[in-house]
């Protein structure tokens, strides 16, 4: 049997060793596949490293927290974004990725869904924050943008920004994560995520404590498209030279340095500082709960008229020894606890409530019930004497508690985000819009009342079926610079004139009873005379030049013999001359002083003899053909005196000549200027007409800091700091601020925004004035009906116990 | 949502009950007991268009009557005072119940501001009053009265017996003074700065309660008192 299985084994040609050996090899062959497999995979994730694909590293499953209130000291190797080990000593060492030098312990992908991160994924319920704006203050474009689905504000894809365009943009206030690493298929034309690298999230920008963490490093980092070096420059671990801004789009990280270009385009590297790294090249980090530094780097807000940081109150719980991570807590999922009533939490195991206001005041509403007790972190238990519930009910705990005091009107505010505060360096970065109002009541969709922040959207935009479509602002300031550069061009002018000007003096002008003097970043800046010599309306269409220092003002122009000339005197005004010509757009530049023009003529001062009048005094002039025009024109002078030292940056005769010159150069197009809460366009005679529009209304959100002292809440005083006849809370003014100069502006009331009218609030207001009365007369009325009560049951009293009653009743002596 | 319900329940409850012993006191007494033809007369009774208040001249003739009323038991000057009492109180009373029972919200608005000022209105007028009747239902009064009104009385079905108006009248009286005594201490107690969130809380049920026993007893009021 067995030799007849051999042979048809034989036969068939196949044996048992064979059939061995066949398995062998297909088993080696599998894991040289597979070997090969996993190798390929493993270059191919680290050649695409910093995506979003989630790469599982040597990450050990640790449970979340450890279990003590300590926060370790971080001996940890960097790892670059290519999952090496940084060593500072290396000439060329990469900047650190907090994708791979903080994954091995920390979940990165569940912590980039956190609310500082996720930015487009947020939950619906989530309550409004403060947008983003776009702003071209030279455009007058103020553009609230916001991936958060509320009226009024733009979200980055209705504008066309793409994650690059709203990265480069807004990184100096974005911690990473999010638009700032897109997916491969994210990547758009105008982006250059592969010479700037990504943006990853900046663990190190809230959690890092050291002396040396410098948001304003940041900002200069994101500022020059240094997205992925920006950490490691802002953290102080190393200094990072070089600008991504200013290398080829074709250049990427695996190129390395250029070494012909040392000057210009030099590519960014980092020098570590290894005092920071022990002798393994780990660094030493200490990373425990963010500081409250931190936070203000974004989120802080100050009132415009505070001249100094002295003048602005904290917080209240800052005040209390508190930080804002005790209060807006979160847990690996970094969602942050963002206090208000009603939030609710996706993704966090926190209970929202508990760090409500009331959460931490009044406990589980033990008013209605529940459980628990006052007094979370210290907080002392409100009393709330002789305030009618109502007020709980009907109104949020801010209202009274927290933003800037109501005045007669709305208080304007600069804010971190929108207004670029807490950047320092050499250049002034605050900006003066987006203008941001406080604080307004608002009634939201839960009835309840608000103080909120407001802003009106400015924009130029194109109107399609009536809508208006935003319009990016270089198309508008590429088709009427003229126009624009109103400021800009008188600045050149007068600092053409510097040569004519004494030593230590600069140039300005007077126009009506302001002063205009170019400021540092080459426009005007304006202020008030106290007497001006063009005052009044004989003044109109008049200028004077001047020189300046340190307050003291002279005539600019010297006056002198043109038959003899003081020395030097013909060099400075050829010097002026010669400074004017770039900009006199092919006029002639010349000086007029008596009979003589002078003017150039070769490079070389030419002094003629004027025909006709002669100038009473020096003027500077622009000379074409025959005809002499003034230094300033008079579309300059108007529109200068009409926007004087007001925030404003635009006039209506400049919107409606930038209109009319969209409507010449795109005909079949219709434009509009949205400002101050109208839709500005031109009608069919070419006039400025204003319409409203909802895309014209003010944006709100809500604010909850500063929280001031219990002693500083509004009631306080007692019921009239809000219910009065001229109350501040009520009829408050809230007057449109924009950057058109216009008397086109949306203006209303503070009742008119609680939905409650104005005179209904008027008559309420007025009660309290009588109140006292009114409670007088109650009391007197409790008074008598109590004694009669009283005299009543006395009398019962005496009767039932026997004590009193009829004497002749001879029951009673029995 | 308790209030509202109980409130609704009690006063449609005590409006029955008073216009069915109201109904049965006019049968003769020998038929006055509950059953179900005497039910079915006091329906047919009730929502006959004799009584019908959707005829004007009904309201005229009450009107009349009140008027007619108020000049026989209240002296000179005092009538105003009881047609001021009773126009406030018709106003607090309406404007409450239905904010109460049909606005969330509660009273708010001009509806508030009236209330406010009626509440002023009624709360002086209340004291006048009392000051001026207190010792007609003095309880010693009471009892020398009582023989000479046991006729007439209110009718329990149950009891198979009359109560004495007096009593009744007594009673509406003190309760409707205690009641007023409440709402005015819980009105001036919520505007006073002394009180806190709960105490707050514990006025307005005061005032709430009251004003429902308030209106109870003016409803009894109006049947043992007023209307013949």
């Amino acid at each position: 049997m067995r030799r007849q299985n051999t042979d048809r084994q034989e036969i068939r040609g196949l044996t048992l060793k064979s059939i061995w050996q066949a398995g062998l090899l297909l088993a080696g062959l599998a894991i040289f596949v597979f070997i090969t497999f996993s190798v390929s995979r493993l270059l191919e994730a680290r050649s695409q490293a910093g995506s979003m694909q989630e790469i599982k590293l040597r990450a050990e499953e640790k449970k979340e927290w450890s279990g003590s209130q300590l926060s370790p000291l971080h001996r940890i190797p960097l790892n670059d974004e290519f999952n090496q080990k940084i060593v500072p000593a290396a000439p060329e060492a990469l900047p650190f990725s907090t994708r791979y030098s903080c994954e091995p312990c920390h979940s990165y992908s569940t912590i980039s869904q956190g609310t500082h991160f996720n930015y487009r994924n947020r939950p619906a319920v989530d309550r409004r924050t403060e947008p983003w704006f776009l702003v071209d203050d030279r455009a007058g474009v103020q553009l609230p943008v916001s991936f958060q689905k509320h009226p009024g504000f733009w979200s980055p894809e209705q504008l066309g920004l793409s994650d690059w365009k709203f990265v480069t943009l807004f990184a100096r206030n974005l911690s990473g994560g999010g638009p700032g690493e897109p997916a491969e298929d994210g990547h758009t034309p105008d982006s250059r995520w592969n010479v700037s690298g990504r943006l990853e999230i900046n663990c190190l920008g809230c959690h890092h404590r050291s002396p040396l963490q410098d948001h304003s490093e940041w900002v200069k980092q994101v500022m020059r498209e240094n997205f992925r070096w920006a950490a490691t420059a802002a953290s102080g671990l190393g200094e990072v030279v070089g600008m991504a801004s200013r290398l080829p789009s074709t250049w990427s990280i695996a190129d390395g340095p250029n070494p012909d270009d040392r000057e210009w385009a030099v590519v960014p590297q980092v020098r570590y500082n290894r005092n920071f790294f022990d002798s393994r090249n780990n660094a030493v980090l200490e990373l425990p709960r963010p500081e409250d530094d931190r936070c203000l780097a974004c989120h802080s807000v100050v009132p415009r008229q505070a001249k100094s940081r002295a003048g602005v109150d904290r917080d209240v719980h800052l005040l209390a020894g508190l930080k804002c991570v005790d209060c807006h807590r979160n847990d690996l999922s970094h969602e942050m606890v963002r206090g208000f009533e009603g939030e609710r939490l996706t993704r966090s195991s926190l209970n929202s409530y508990d760090f409500t206001c009331a959460g931490c005041h009044l406990g589980q509403k033990p008013e209605k019930g529940g459980k628990g007790f006052a007094g979370k972190l210290g907080a002392p238990r409100p009393a709330h004497r002789g305030i009618p519930k109502v007020h709980f009910e009907r109104l949020a705990c801010t209202v009274c508690h927290s933003g800037l005091l109501p005045e007669k009107e709305t208080q304007a505010v600069y804010t971190s985000r929108a207004n670029r505060l807490g950047i320092f360096g050499k250049a002034i970065w605050t900006l003066e819009y987006p203008l941001i109002m406080e604080p307004v009541f608002v009634r939201e969709a839960d009835k309840k009342l608000y103080p909120e922040r407001m802003m009106w959207p400015a924009f130029w935009a194109e109107l399609r079926d009536g809508e208006p479509v935003p319009v990016d602002s270089q198309e508008i300031l590429a088709a009427a610079p003229e126009v624009f550069n109103l400021k800009e061009n008188v600045a050149s002018l007068l600092n053409a004139l510097i040569p004519l000007a004494e030593e230590g003096f600069y140039p300005a002008v007077i126009i009506s009873e302001y002063l205009f003097e170019p400021d540092v970043d080459g426009g005007l800046k304006a202020r008030v005379l106290e007497k001006s010599p063009l005052a009044g309306k004989s003044a109109r269409s008049k200028f004077l030049l001047v020189q300046l220092k340190n307050g003291e003002v002279r005539p600019l122009l010297p006056g002198f013999d043109p038959d003899d000339p003081p020395p030097g005197i013909e060099d400075k005004i050829l010097n002026v001359l010669q400074n004017l010509k770039p900009l006199a757009r092919g006029r002639q530049p010349v000086f007029l002083v008596g009979k003589y023009v002078y003017g150039i003529n070769d490079g070389y001062l030419d002094k003629a003899e004027r025909s006709g009048e002669q100038a009473p005094g020096p003027e500077i002039c622009f000379q074409e053909g025959e005809e002499f025009q003034p230094f300033l024109s008079d579309f300059q002078l108007r529109n200068l005196e009409a926007l004087g030292p007001g925030p404003e940056v635009l006039t209506e005769e400049q919107v409606t000549l930038v209109l009319k010159k969209m409507a010449e150069t795109n005909p079949g197009r219709k434009f509009a200027y949205v400002a101050s809460g109208f839709v500005f366009s031109l009608d069919k005679n070419g006039k400025l007409t204003a319409g409203e529009h909802r895309a014209a209304r003010a944006v709100t959100w809500p604010l909850a800091h500063n929280v001031r002292p219990a002693q500083q809440a509004l009631g306080k005083n007692g019921c009239t700091d809000c219910h009065s006849p001229n109350s501040k809370i009520f009829f408050g003014k809230i007057e449109a601020s924009s950057p058109l100069q216009t008397s086109h502006r949306d203006s209303r009331l503070q009742a008119d925004l609680m939905k409650t009218g104005p005179l209904f609030q008027f008559l309420f207001g007025f009660t309290f004035l009588v109140r006292p009365a009114f409670k007088l007369v109650l009391a007197a009325c409790l008074l008598v009906m109590g004694l009669l009560l009283l005299a009543v049951i006395i009398r019962l009293t005496g009767r039932v116990s026997g004590i009193s009653g009829d004497s002749s009743d001879p029951e009673s002596r029995s | 949502m308790i209030f509202g319900i109980t409130s609704f329940v009690l006063i449609i409850a005590l409006s029955l009950r008073l216009t069915f012993g109201r109904f049965l006191s006019r049968l003769p007494e020998d038929q006055r007991k509950v059953s179900v033809e005497n039910f079915k007369a006091y329906v047919k009774w009730i929502t006959g268009w004799k009584l019908s208040f959707l005829k004007l001249e009904r309201w005229d003739h009450c009107l009349d009557y009140l008027i007619a009323w108020g000049r026989k038991n209240y002296l000179g000057w005092t009538v105003w005072v009881f047609y001021a009492l009773v126009l406030s109180y018709v106003y607090l009373a309406l404007s409450g119940m239905f904010f109460a029972w049909f606005v969330p919200r509660g009273l708010y608005g001009f509806p508030l501001l009236l209330h406010v000022a009626a509440g002023a209105l009624f709360a002086i007028s209340l004291t006048i009053v009392f000051f001026i009747k207190a010792r007609v239902y003095l309880p010693e009064k009471l009892r020398l009265k009582t023989e000479g009104q046991q006729k007439g009385g209110f009718w329990c079905p149950l009891l198979r017996k009359s109560f004495p108006r007096i009593y009744l009248e007594a009673l509406a009286f003190w309760v409707f003074v205690l009641a007023g005594f409440l709402l005015a201490a819980s009105t001036l107690g919520s505007m006073l700065p002394y009180f806190n969130y709960p105490a707050q809380i514990f006025f307005f049920h005061l005032h709430r309660w009251s004003a429902l026993t308030s209106v109870l007893s003016a409803c009894l009021a109006i049947d043992v008192m007023i209307v013949e």
